[in-house]
């Protein structure tokens, strides 16, 4: 039989991952969604993510963070900017997606081979002030070891093709002169920002 | 016309071929063009991921700062590079906390960005500053008879919306391969996503993304495809052989950038057009225009 009782005690939200998330950089951008799904059709990937952006924000406000941070969403994200052109209410989704990729690494969930991409391409831009492929894609592989290995050797005609025809530079670029002062730079702003979330 | 160039990490690798056509082309009309000294990587749409948005603009504000001596407009062709040093740019002016906390950053180098310059795309500044009619005037072997899909791809038009072309369905592109004499075909995908930079993450993204725009090309009569993004570029041409295999189709559209296709209407040396760099051969594309290997 079904159970018809309904508990008149109120239901009670636990707003501590949505606080955790408006106060990212962009995170206040969160309350301003209201649920329409503009994102959600406009999205090059939307068919292959667990939850729309639209639904990736509906899990913010009911504090559903396991699922959150678990969610391939903003993994999925190619910054193509639709959804941010589109959004009725103004969100810069794309940028709000950084924030969350950013929050996700910081925690640990790095499950997603984007993870290891994004960090590998980082370790890139921060060490030499500018970006290598090869650099790129030998921290990646390291990262996500024989598994990534296997498909990369499947792609051999691809990598081929590349270095017949010039496109695939074998020797790093050289550092850039400033780059100190370029990570020094970069620090300062890191901890600038630190300061200013508080 | 003088302009500072920030040439951004691919055009030194897998986008040579751009670099390689855009400085003949340029000095074909009167742009002169001088690289920004020892400028670094703008993070691409990668590093605000891991860092922030705010390090990633300050890193991009780097090259700003170097810049601003020469009081140059800022020539960009990458369009992650031009979505990162635009935003930061505009966010210098519009932002004064922004502008404040960021100069306190660069100060540590030495630096200030006082938000004086211009940041432009290069099809922008083809088009608005030059002028159609110029570059019209300086064809030498108008591209008749050739239908080319203007692929303009996302950030270019995006990361500014209506900065000088229509987010969704811009026509800058094809007014510039309709001033070369070619064909513009209609192309409903034209921007639309190639699926960027996860080629390595997640390799079916981007044959998924990149097959749907190839077959909007297709099936509009196209026989090139010109860009002004080196991802589009690399996408659509390094990967069309693997979208083949996987989807059991037989695209072969060459895909050049749209400075490449500049330098064969304006009948430059080989060397401008770089065409050996093309992975899909533009060449039989190109034969009734008498352009061989």
């Amino acid at each position: 039989m079904v159970d018809n009782k309904i508990s008149s005690a109120p239901i009670k939200y636990d707003n501590t991952f949505a606080k955790e998330i408006y106060s990212l950089e962009n995170g206040h951008y969160v309350k301003m969604c209201m649920q329409c799904g503009m994102c959600a059709v406009s999205c090059a990937t939307r068919q292959i993510m667990d939850y729309s952006p639209r639904r990736l924000f509906n899990l913010i406000r009911a504090g559903k963070k396991e699922e959150f941070m678990r969610s391939n969403t903003m993994w999925m994200c190619t910054t193509c900017c639709m959804c941010k052109v589109r959004c009725p209410r103004g969100i810069p989704l794309v940028d709000v997606m950084h924030d969350l990729k950013a929050l996700a690494l910081k925690q640990g969930y790095v499950e997603y081979p984007q993870a290891a991409f994004y960090q590998a391409m980082w370790a890139e831009a921060f060490g030499r002030g500018r970006v290598f492929e090869g650099g790129i894609m030998a921290r990646f592989y390291l990262k996500r070891g024989w598994n990534e290995i296997k498909k990369a050797l499947g792609m051999k005609d691809l990598g081929m093709e590349m270095l017949k025809h010039g496109r695939m530079p074998i020797v790093p670029p050289r550092k850039i002169k400033g780059l100190k002062s370029l990570q020094q730079i970069i620090q300062r702003a890191q901890s600038l920002q630190e300061k200013e979330a508080k | 016309m003088r302009y500072s160039v920030y040439p951004g990490c691919s055009l030194e690798a897998t986008a040579l071929s751009y670099m390689k056509s855009l400085e003949p082309v340029a000095e074909a009309l009167g742009m002169h063009l001088e690289e920004i000294p020892d400028w670094n990587c703008c993070g691409a749409s990668v590093a605000s991921g891991v860092v922030g948005d705010f390090a990633q603009q300050v890193m991009t504000a780097r090259n700003l700062a170097l810049a601003e001596e020469k009081g140059l407009d800022i020539l960009v062709a990458c369009s992650s590079c031009y979505m990162n040093m635009g935003l930061t740019n505009k966010r210098f002016k519009d932002d004064a906390h922004f502008a404040k906390l960021a100069n306190e950053a660069l100060a540590v180098g030495g630096l200030k960005y006082n938000g004086t310059l211009r940041v432009r795309q290069i099809v922008d500044a083809l088009v608005n500053d030059i002028g159609l009619d110029k570059i019209k005037a300086r064809v030498k072997r108008p591209l008749t008879g050739l239908k080319v899909a203007g692929y303009v791809g996302c950030q270019t038009v995006r990361a500014l919306p209506w900065e000088y072309d229509d987010p969704e369905r811009p026509v800058l592109l094809d007014q510039l391969v309709e001033a070369l004499g070619a064909t513009a075909v209609p192309f409903p995908m034209k921007a639309r996503c190639c699926g960027s930079s996860h080629a390595i993450a997640q390799t079916e993204i981007v044959l998924d993304c990149s097959r749907e725009i190839l077959e909007s090309a297709r099936s509009n009569g196209a026989s090139m495809m010109v860009t002004p993004c080196p991802m589009c570029q690399l996408n659509i041409d390094a990967y069309q052989g693997m979208i083949n295999k996987t989807y059991n189709t037989n695209y072969a559209i060459p895909t050049l950038f749209i400075t490449q296709l500049m330098a064969i209407a304006f009948d430059l040396p080989p060397e401008a057009s770089a065409l050996k760099y093309c992975i899909v051969s533009p060449y039989e594309a190109l034969a009734p225009l008498g352009v061989g290997k």
